[in-house]
């Protein structure tokens, strides 16, 4: 029985191309573009968390008690050697960077703002985070004497200074005693990072150590995790090795962005279910116009006996072929999409002040992640079965030799 | 076949309310080529779709064979359909997406025919309705005439006991109306099956062995 419907449900397929085609593509076409939706705005949130990551807090960051709450070198950690050596040894850890930072007002011969100077070292930083590709003018180098720094593009941009200027920092030294330090401008970074990009002048940690009167000490010492999954059982870890300190995790540092990743799941789930809707709408009309269609064809068919069950069968037949097949080109093309744009990117640099006020580079990157395809799947199945069961209530409904003889619809 | 006090009311107890066959009582015996005559409205075609099974009369019974139609459910009453009765209808009688022969073939295929048993037939109908040329044409692509040879092919195709027609040449111009109408006569003949046609057209009358004529939903006349 089954198989005469799927004969039929098939031929009305493979002879109605051009009808059958319109719907595969439609279910493709809205599939590939949630896939994409998806992927992008997905990427766009990893994208600004790797940022910070990368730039600033690693997954996982120690800091002197206290300091958090009150950013002064009165919190730093003494002699961080033996972290260091730990750190070091652990297999867990991949990379870890010393910090030694304080706040205080960086300025030219026209003007001054508020900033932090961050002591670092380079080779660190680039083991850390690949902080070099965040070099946007300039070179990544402190010169021979560690006189040259690194600053922030945004905070450039408001100092009006660029590569080849100098600065003059002025901070309050470890026994209270106000300093200054003049350094040359050597490279620009623009991180994504809007801590990094607005308030950071990046120099070398030894400077900083002389320059603060605090040798040997650190006001963060910033970890990159192996395995992320073990970010949490780690932090405790270390919470319980290094009890004097605070173990923070990226997202403890970074509230902002836990926020922003779930105002975007928001708006990706809104942007889901209108695209979805849109989609669902368009193969119901489709799928109910081609059995408003074929009326007169069913009512025939009922009344030379052709049970029911059989026509439901063919029109369940017809839809999902149709629907399996979008669904396999959909995702194949949503695929494309995703792949390209997560190589390439997509440049959205027309936008770029806009995009850079939310932390967000001028190029998008998609993410792919295996639950799309799933999802995607499940969301064709929903909408498909929603769309026969309205035409199939209709076919069961009809009264076959009041079609046949014209007296409804 | 017998039909006993067959009576149908359209919307009964309304101002709408038609009566559209009153009090019929007939008998049809196997090998019939019988027509229903009568004016517009008359009631030739409710007539026919309640001994085909298709509507259920307001009260009456119609037999065949002892089997009580009118009593089966309505799932029971397809598969009557299905088994013992073949349908020609006015015009659009084929599945558009199937060719000739797989139209024929349906009601075989939905009865589990094998496959050659169903070629054989489809071979030796085709010859008698002079079909054989456009069996592997889908209904489209033939003309009206020609649909309705294939129709009455697929109402014929698996020995039904009764072929009902409402009005099987009303489409069709006078020389395909008559050829069919030869058709129908000689397959009547060769293989005995039963005929019941509902028309006003010439040909069948001129064709038909017995004439039920209507009259506001009576029998006026049984010749
Ligand atoms: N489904 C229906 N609902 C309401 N009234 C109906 C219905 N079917 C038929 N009738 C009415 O019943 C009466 C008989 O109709 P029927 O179709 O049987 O006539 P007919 O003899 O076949 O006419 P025609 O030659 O025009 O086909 C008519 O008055 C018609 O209006
Ligand atoms: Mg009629």
């Amino acid at each position: 029985m089954y198989k005469i419907a799927f004969d039929l449900a098939w031929k009305s397929l493979i002879r109605r191309k051009t009808r059958t085609l319109m719907v595969i593509m439609m279910i493709a076409l809205s599939l590939s573009g949630l896939l994409f939706l998806q992927g992008l705005y997905d990427g766009m949130v990893s994208h600004m968390i790797n940022t910070s990551i990368r730039s600033d807090s690693g997954e996982i960051s120690l800091y002197a008690k206290q300091y958090r709450l009150e950013k002064t070198i009165d919190y730093h950690i003494d002699d961080p050697r033996a972290i260091k050596a730990y750190l070091h040894q652990s297999k867990e850890i991949d990379a870890y960077a010393i910090r030694l930072s304080g706040e205080g007002l960086v300025a030219t011969a026209h003007k001054s703002l508020g900033a932090t100077l961050k002591g670092v070292r380079l080779e660190d930083e680039r083991r850390f985070g690949d902080f070099d590709t965040f070099l946007f003018q300039g070179k990544f180098d402190f010169g021979p004497k560690k006189q040259e720094a690194l600053i922030g593009f945004k905070l450039a941009e408001k100092l009006k200074v660029t590569t080849g200027n100098r600065l003059v920092f002025t901070a309050q030294d470890a026994s209270g005693e106000i300093n200054a330090i003049s350094f040359r401008i050597s490279g620009i970074i623009k991180s994504g990072n809007l801590a990094v990009d607005e308030g950071s002048v990046f120099v070398s940690i030894e400077t900083m150590e002389q320059f603060l009167a605090l040798p040997n000490s650190a006001t963060q010492i910033a970890l990159r995790i192996k395995d992320k999954s073990q970010v949490n059982s780690i932090q405790s870890m270390l919470q319980k090795k290094f009890s004097t300190l605070d173990v923070l995790r990226w997202d403890e540092l970074y509230p902002l962005l836990i926020e922003m990743r779930d105002m975007m799941d928001i708006f990706n789930w809104l942007s889901y279910a209108i695209v979805f809707a849109v989609a669902a709408l368009g193969i119901f009309g489709v799928i109910l116009m081609s059995i408003l269609e074929r009326m007169r064809e069913f009512s025939i068919m009922m009344a030379i006996g052709t049970p029911y069950k059989n026509i439901r069968y063919q029109v369940i037949s017809e839809a999902f072929i149709m629907a399996i097949a979008g669904y396999i080109i959909g995702a194949i093309l949503g695929l494309g999409f995703l792949v390209y744009t997560a190589s390439s990117g997509i440049d959205l640099r027309y936008y770029q002040a806009g995009l850079e006020s939310f932390g967000l580079n001028a190029i998008l990157y998609a993410d792919i992640r295996y639950h799309y395809f799933f999802q995607a799947f499940a969301s064709v199945f929903f909408a498909t079965s929603l769309s026969i069961l309205w035409p199939l209530h209709v076919l069961k409904k009809i009264k076959p030799i009041e079609i046949i003889q014209g007296k409804m619809l | 076949m017998k039909l006993t006090h067959i009576s149908k009311i359209f919307f009964p107890n309304s101002l709408k309310e038609v009566k559209a066959l009153v009090d019929i009582n007939l008998t049809f015996e196997d090998g019939e080529f019988t027509t229903l005559s009568g004016e517009s409205g008359s009631g030739k075609t409710t007539l026919l779709n309640i001994i085909g099974g298709l509507e259920r009369p307001t009260s009456g019974s119609v037999f065949i064979d002892e089997l009580e139609l009118t009593a089966l459910s309505d799932k029971q009453m397809a598969d009557y359909r299905l088994r013992h009765i073949g349908f020609v209808f006015q015009a659009y009688n084929l599945i558009s997406v199937l060719t000739v022969r797989e139209n024929i073939g349906f009601i075989m295929k939905l009865l589990r025919y094998d496959e050659a048993k169903i070629n054989k037939r489809i071979d030796e109908l085709s010859g008698i309705l002079q079909i054989e040329d456009i069996l592997d044409k889908l209904p489209g692509q033939i003309s009206g005439g020609q649909q309705q040879r294939v129709a009455v092919a697929r109402a014929v195709a698996s020995r039904p006991k009764l072929i009902l027609a409402d009005e099987p040449t009303a489409n069709l111009d006078s020389k395909n109306g008559e050829r069919l109408m030869k058709m129908l006569r000689s397959l009547n003949e060769k293989e005995h099956v039963t005929v019941i046609f509902a028309s006003h057209d010439r040909y069948v009358l001129e064709q038909s062995k017995r004439i039920i004529v209507l009259e506001d939903g009576a029998v006026i006349e049984d010749r």
